[in-house]
């Protein structure tokens, strides 16, 4: 397997005004360089404030970093002219916390799926509802959900939509920011399975961000823990359950609530 | 969208009192301008169904007034002849909505100009001037608020989503145009510009004075609402997909703020009626003979139109459904959400 | 402490300095001036309107003019008046005193009443206290200002309770002075009750809405669970809480009552800044236009600095991130 994502030395600050009128400025990213296989599972761990859900948006070109290099197939995506960084965007998409947020609230599933079409453009209204249906279909949501609001959907077919719309692009890279987090505990094990299948079928390298060992280690193939800002930690993902290095690590892994005999336990579909 | 009940209530109502100042022209009994030098200052004219000898009329009917023995300026009622409302009749010439041309009209009677509001110093129909003044004093309302809500919108949406030193410069000068007491604003905008103009003029001048005061609240608001909508997820998203500022602008960002305008159209309209109303009373917006709400009240302001001609006082109390119809609508449109709050500093908060 | 209130006050006269410009800039955009119009005079010769434009400096570029303004308001000038005269700031000075007479009385009367009215409609929404007081205040929200004015116009003159205008008797010079107050509070009480009336239902209205939403606050029902008294809840624990929005409310509210009273003095004819300022538009005596709306600025931003001052001690957040950097 070939390295897809090469993230080196990348730094991000964020210049804010405090209430009193001063500057302070607020280290999200510290130099943090790592490199994702194609077609692998990369999850980022780490507490809140560590940094993580930062890395996700630089990685999927909603941030610019302050400095450092993202590369994609051998091209820095933080140094690409703006037109051809909206060309490539597509090949990243990002899944979010929050589907109830990630989707407009005023617009119907159908519209919702058919925008990233509508933006690439180059195919007509017809064939795009074709694809529509059939994204739908693929992940599991039946063709009655096209004319509803995502208010009137549960918290796992909205999930399911926002996976829906995003495959439309048929991105490389799926970026997913806490995309479980959100979701009742069988409802996260249903996306889970979802996300694996869909992986294995389309062959998507999946950057994992989350806060919880436990799923990063079910799902991901390599991990790394993060910590204000900084890797403390990489490793395959049963080495750093099994034998965590760093005291945030052991930390994690004492969070991860242990109902069965291990957390690689298979979770029950 | 769909609306409320309660908001939906307060629309038909308003669109029932809209209507009627649009179709001026048949409500009122007369010409506006049309001058009767021979009734100056004539009371309300009092519609009976009883006459004289306690006998019942089915058709209303009006007595004419005549001047009272030894006086110049006291009227009586003549019940010598009673003249009956009639319906539907023809009379003056006026357009529909400025391009049908009709001569219907609402009501009025033969061999008799009747005054249901009394009659000016030049003997001009109170009624018929306070219909057709609505036509004005409505029309500045609203084409002011939305020369506001426009202004508003473009500069808070610019100011929102581009943030930085064009966010810092507007907000700047809105505090500047929020620092000031808005009526002295208005003045000190007014007075700089001609005092004597064609009344068309003069009418579009007001309404562009009016409007370009009032854009910094509205300004703030759409540039909050922006704020918070460019962070959320689906307008990043929509940007992950490749969208540019302009379509997210259009399609993910601007719709949030729908609200918020709305609401504020309900607040500004009676805002900028009244507005109107205190410019023209003060002899500074429409000029005669233009009837306005301002200029109907105008008269007011000598000492003895206000010790003996109180009913000249009367068509204040015509305009309140109007006020009582944006309030509703407002306060109706508040509690779809939390559109408009009372912004937590009038000035200030530079931090 | 310091800092923050030097902050507030470099940024009052920042924001007094651009409306000055403003208003500057204005008056150069406008079409006609005084001179105008002494131009239409036959008796009056060209020279001589000329000499007077050169002697006002009407002539020379906004620049100098705004040099030369600044120059007189630290002189205690302020510029002069066409119409009068004479210096500007010695004629405003007196209508100013007139009208911060009439807002001042107005504000502290109208927060006087809106607190404990809203208060008292907060602690029992939806009961019938809370249903009248709201009916009552759509009630005089939906009446324009300006009909309120005329209409308590109208009821002073038909029953003669109070003089219809002006600010003293004829003979006030002559009264003791005790009966010279009494003269002035009966002056006083009609614009004063109109501007009371005119900012009062939206005060009631947001102190309402702002006790109500802290009543309703989960911290509030905690307390309410500790058992502690309904009274010592409200006000130890409610109206703190509160106070941060009805400062701004405050700010905000002057703002309101300085344009009210604008109106409200002409209408009732109180020889306050309103009339003052309308005859000088009327005669383009852009002096003292400028100086007018300058002041009533000045009493705005005044207003919000106060309303700072007493957020800063009202609001500990303020004071523990200002004071920590």
């Amino acid at each position: 397997m070939q390295t897809l994502i090469k993230v080196e030395n990348l730094v991000k600050r964020y210049a804010r005004r405090n209430p009193a009128g001063g500057q302070e400025e607020l280290l999200a990213l510290d130099g943090v360089s790592f490199e994702v296989l194609a077609g692998s599972t990369l999850a980022v761990v780490g507490e809140s404030g560590s940094g993580k859900s930062t890395l996700a948006l630089c990685l999927a070109c909603l941030e610019e970093a302050t400095s450092g290099s993202i590369w994609l197939e051998g091209k820095d995506i933080c140094k690409v002219a703006e037109k051809e960084r909206r060309e490539m965007r597509p090949q990243i998409q990002m899944i979010f916390q929050d589907p109830a947020n990630s989707l407009n609230p005023r617009w119907r599933t159908l519209e919702i799926v058919t925008e990233p079409l509508v933006l690439r453009g180059g195919i007509s209204r017809d064939e795009m509802k074709k694809q529509v249906y059939a994204l739908l279909g693929r992940v599991g949501l039946p063709a009655e959900t096209a004319k509803r609001l995502p208010c009137e959907l549960s918290g796992g077919q909205r999930q399911r939509l926002a996976i829906a719309r995003v495959l439309a692009l048929e991105p490389k890279v799926l970026i997913l920011d806490e995309a479980l987090s959100a979701l009742d505990c069988s409802v996260q094990a249903q996306i889970a399975n979802l996300l694996m299948e869909l992986q294995g079928a389309l062959g998507m390298t999946y950057v994992f961000i989350t806060h919880d060992l436990g799923m990063a280690a079910h799902l991901a193939d390599e991990i790394v823990v993060m910590n204000g800002g900084r890797i403390v930690e990489r490793g395959r993902a049963e080495e750093v359950l099994r034998e965590p290095r760093e005291e945030i690590t052991r930390r994690l892994v004492a969070a991860v609530p242990r109902l069965t005999r291990s957390p690689l336990a298979p979770i029950g579909r | 969208m769909r609306l409320r009940r309660s908001v939906a209530k307060w629309l038909v109502v308003l669109g029932v009192l809209h209507g009627i100042v649009v179709c001026a022209g048949f409500f009122a009994p007369y010409d506006p301008a049309e001058q009767d030098r021979k009734s100056p200052y004539l009371p309300p004219m009092r519609v009976h169904v009883v006459d004289e000898e306690g006998h019942f009329h089915a058709r209303p009917f009006v007595y004419a007034f005549r001047l009272r023995q030894g006086t110049f300026d006291q009227y009586e009622e003549d019940a010598a002849r009673s003249y009956p409302l009639r319906f539907f009749v023809r009379g003056a010439r006026y357009r529909l909505l400025g391009i049908l041309p009709s001569r219907l009209h609402l009501f009025g009677a033969e061999d008799l100009r009747i005054y249901l509001l009394g009659t000016d110093a030049y003997g001009r129909d109170q009624l018929s001037r306070l219909v057709f003044g609505g036509q004005v004093s409505l029309l500045a309302g609203l084409l002011g608020a939305g020369i506001t809500l426009s202004l508003g919108l473009c500069i808070g949406a610019v100011a929102g989503y581009y943030g930085g030193w064009r966010d810092d410069v507007l907000m700047r000068v809105a505090e500047l145009f929020l620092a000031l007491p808005w009526l002295y604003l208005l003045f000190a905008v007014r007075a700089f510009l001609p005092l004597t103009v064609r009344p068309l003029a003069a009418f579009f001048l007001i309404v562009a004075v009016i409007g370009e005061v009032g854009w910094a609240r509205p300004a703030r608001l759409v540039r909050a609402v922006v704020l918070s909508a460019k962070e959320r997820d689906f307008v990043r998203a929509a940007r992950g997909f490749g969208a540019k500022d302009v379509y997210l602008l259009r399609w993910h960002i601007l719709p949030e703020t729908g609200s918020v305008l709305l609401t504020q159209a309900a607040i500004l309209v009676p805002q900028y009626v009244l507005a109107e109303m205190t410019l023209s009373f003060l002899g500074l917006g429409v000029p005669e003979p233009v009837p306005s709400w301002g200029n109907l009240l105008s008269s007011l302001q000598q000492y003895s139109v206000l010790v003996s001609y109180w009913w000249m006082y009367l068509p204040t109390l015509a305009m309140v459904p109007f006020f009582l119809g944006y309030l509703g609508l407002a306060s109706s449109l508040q509690e779809r959400g939390p559109a408009y709050k009372i912004e937590r500093r009038s000035l200030g908060s530079l931090t | 402490m310091m800092r923050y209130f030097l902050r507030r006050l470099g940024h009052a006269f920042l924001l007094i300095f651009g409306v000055s410009i403003l208003a500057f800039l204005f008056t150069t955009l406008a079409p006609g001036n005084y001179f105008d119009e002494m131009r239409l005079n036959p008796q009056i010769a060209p020279e001589t309107v000329a000499a007077l434009r050169a002697q006002y400096q009407l002539d020379r570029p906004l620049v100098v003019r705004y040099a030369s303004w600044v120059n007189s308001l630290i002189h205690g000038e302020m510029g002069f008046s066409f119409a009068y005269n004479s210096p500007v700031a010695p004629l405003l000075l007196v209508r100013a005193r007139n009208t911060l007479l009439l807002t001042v009385t107005a504000t502290v009367l109208a927060w006087g009443i809106a607190l404990p009215a809203g208060v008292w409609s907060a602690e029992r929404v939806g009961r019938l206290p809370d249903r009248l007081i709201s009916w009552g205040t759509a009630a005089l929200l939906v009446i324009p200002d300006l009909a309120l004015a005329l209409g308590l116009l109208v009821l002073a003159v038909r029953t003669g309770w109070f003089p219809t205008g002006g600010m003293a008797s004829v003979d006030f010079e002559d009264f003791s002075l005790l009966h010279k107050l009494r003269d002035l509070a009966l002056h006083l009480a009609l614009p004063i009750l109109a501007l009371v009336l005119s900012a009062l239902p939206l005060l009631v209205r947001h102190v309402r809405a702002a006790v109500a939403e802290v009543l309703g606050a989960p911290f509030m029902l905690a307390a309410q669970g500790h058992g502690i008294p309904r009274r010592t809840l409200l006000y130890r624990y409610a109206l703190p809480a509160a106070a941060n929005p009805l400062i701004s409310l405050f700010g905000f509210s002057i703002g309101a009552l300085l344009s009210g009273s604008l109106l409200i003095e002409v209408v009732m004819s109180w020889p306050g800044l309103g009339p003052f300022l309308l005859e000088a538009i009327l005669s383009r005596d852009l002096y003292v236009v400028i100086g007018g709306v300058l002041f009533s600025t000045v009493f705005l931003v005044t207003g919000n600095f106060l309303a700072d001052m007493l957020l800063y001690w009202a609001d500990p957040r303020i004071r523990t991130k200002s004071g920590a950097r």
